[in-house]
């Protein structure tokens, strides 16, 4: 059984963005040549998520929205504070807060050299406390 | 807006070139943090809708020798993104230093000085070191940032920070420019003191102690100053300022915008005064 990592680097754009991951996944899969196994996608970051749902605007809006409500903004946070290890102010709590809602990971199997997804599954990467450069990881385990 | 307070360091792009300013940026300026290629600091502005961004860097060559970061360094950046307005640091310490400085401003373009007290250690009333280079100010025609009150670069000594300091500055050179940062934090009525009486004294926004920006702003600005007290008295004096990256613009542009100044004042806050202050202003 073959272990393949790829490492990914995203730039995003706003403060809360869900991008279509999608495409480059089933790349890093055909490439791979793996046939049967198993696809993990990870975010290597604790202010973004990864989460699975169908690809469609209004559903990126809703969910981006029910994120804000769910977590806001102007609560009262304990991580609002300078941070010496970092050398900066965290103020960040919602951010980390969201994405602990969402999870930093997905898999789908592999069968005969095909990602098996649901027709509308779309993967997302999720941006939560941007701009940054983000990066992710697909391992995918198999032969 | 204009964000007036933001230091350029982290820029993935400038420390791969520049090992030593890497080094200097994590062991001197305590940042600890991954750095970011250049074109997230321009999304950082656009997402928080910050339209020019002021660079400051410090010369600490006697204290610490290092400059974080050159001059040349700061220029290079103005050059690549016309939306930074590079300010340069010199060394009051250094002999050199009022020659350095004109050198920054008519050869390499720069706008203003920042010295940061705390960090290159030197008293802002010391009339041997400090008051030649405010000398120099005056016969460029820029203005000075200042550190002032609380220092998080780890060896910043806040004793040299203290916004009383400047007092005789400010009488010897009335038409030099001050810009107090971080509204003094914790000597805010201090700085508030000298911006009321002294119109060559601005104070800029950048108070990082603990809690969000919008938290900051409301204790500070509004309940220790006074929001009346910024409409009347300060409106034409404070600016808008992160000091960035140790906070993020986003959150610090929407606290200002929270806080319930008139609109007038937010614009003279988060713009006019900086134009002015920097010579931007169009005139009709």
């Amino acid at each position: 059984m073959k272990s393949l990592i790829y490492r990914q680097t995203l730039h995003t754009r706003f403060e809360t963005e869900l991008i279509d991951i999608t495409p480059d996944v089933l790349q890093i899969l055909a490439e791979s040549g793996v046939q049967t196994g198993t696809l993990f996608v990870l975010s290597l970051h604790t202010t973004t998520g990864l989460t699975v749902n169908e690809g469609l605007p209004d559903l990126e809006a809703d969910m981006a929205n029910t994120l804000e409500k769910l977590v806001p903004d102007h609560a009262i946070y304990r991580h609002a504070r300078y941070l010496p290890s970092d050398g900066q102010m965290a103020v960040n709590a919602p951010s980390h807060l969201r994405g602990m809602l969402l999870g930093f990971q997905t898999f789908f199997p592999i069968e005969a050299g095909e990602m098996l997804t649901g027709s509308r599954q779309t993967i997302y990467f999720v941006e939560l406390d941007g701009p940054q450069s983000r990066n992710f990881i697909v391992q995918i385990l198999g032969d | 807006m204009i964000d007036f307070h933001t230091h350029p360091v982290m820029i993935k792009e400038l420390l791969e070139k520049d090992p030593t300013l890497e080094k200097n940026v994590h062991q001197v300026f305590g940042f600890h943090f991954p750095a970011q290629p250049l074109e997230i600091f321009r999304r950082e502005m656009d997402a928080a809708g910050v339209e020019q961004a002021v660079l400051l860097p410090v010369d600490a060559t006697t204290a610490h020798g290092c400059r974080i970061a050159s001059n040349e360094q700061i220029a290079e950046l103005v050059e690549v993104e016309p939306r930074f307005i590079g300010f340069a640091s010199v060394d009051p310490c250094q002999p050199d230093a009022p020659r350095r400085l004109e050198v920054a401003v008519r050869e390499l373009g720069l706008k203003g000085l920042k010295l940061d007290p705390s960090l290159q250690q030197f008293w802002l009333h010391d009339k041997q070191v400090a008051f030649p280079v405010f000398q120099a100010c005056a016969d460029l025609g820029i203005p000075v940032l200042l550190h002032c009150g609380l220092s998080w670069v780890p060896s910043g000594l806040a004793q040299y920070a203290q916004p009383l300091l400047l007092e005789q500055a400010l009488m010897a050179f009335p038409r030099v420019n001050f810009v107090l940062a971080h509204f003094g934090w914790p000597w805010v009525n201090e700085a508030v003191m000298l911006a009321v009486k002294y119109r060559n004294v601005y104070l800029d926004t950048s108070i990082l102690y603990s809690g969000t920006p919008r938290d900051t702003y409301r204790r500070v600005l509004a309940e220790q100053v006074g929001l009346e007290v910024i409409e009347r008295s300060l409106a034409d004096r404070v600016l808008f300022g992160t000091n960035y990256p140790r906070i993020d613009m986003r959150r610090s542009v929407r606290g200002l915008r929270e806080l319930g100044l008139s609109p007038a004042a937010l614009e003279a806050i988060g713009r006019g005064n900086a134009r002015r202050l920097l010579g931007l202003e169009t005139r009709k």
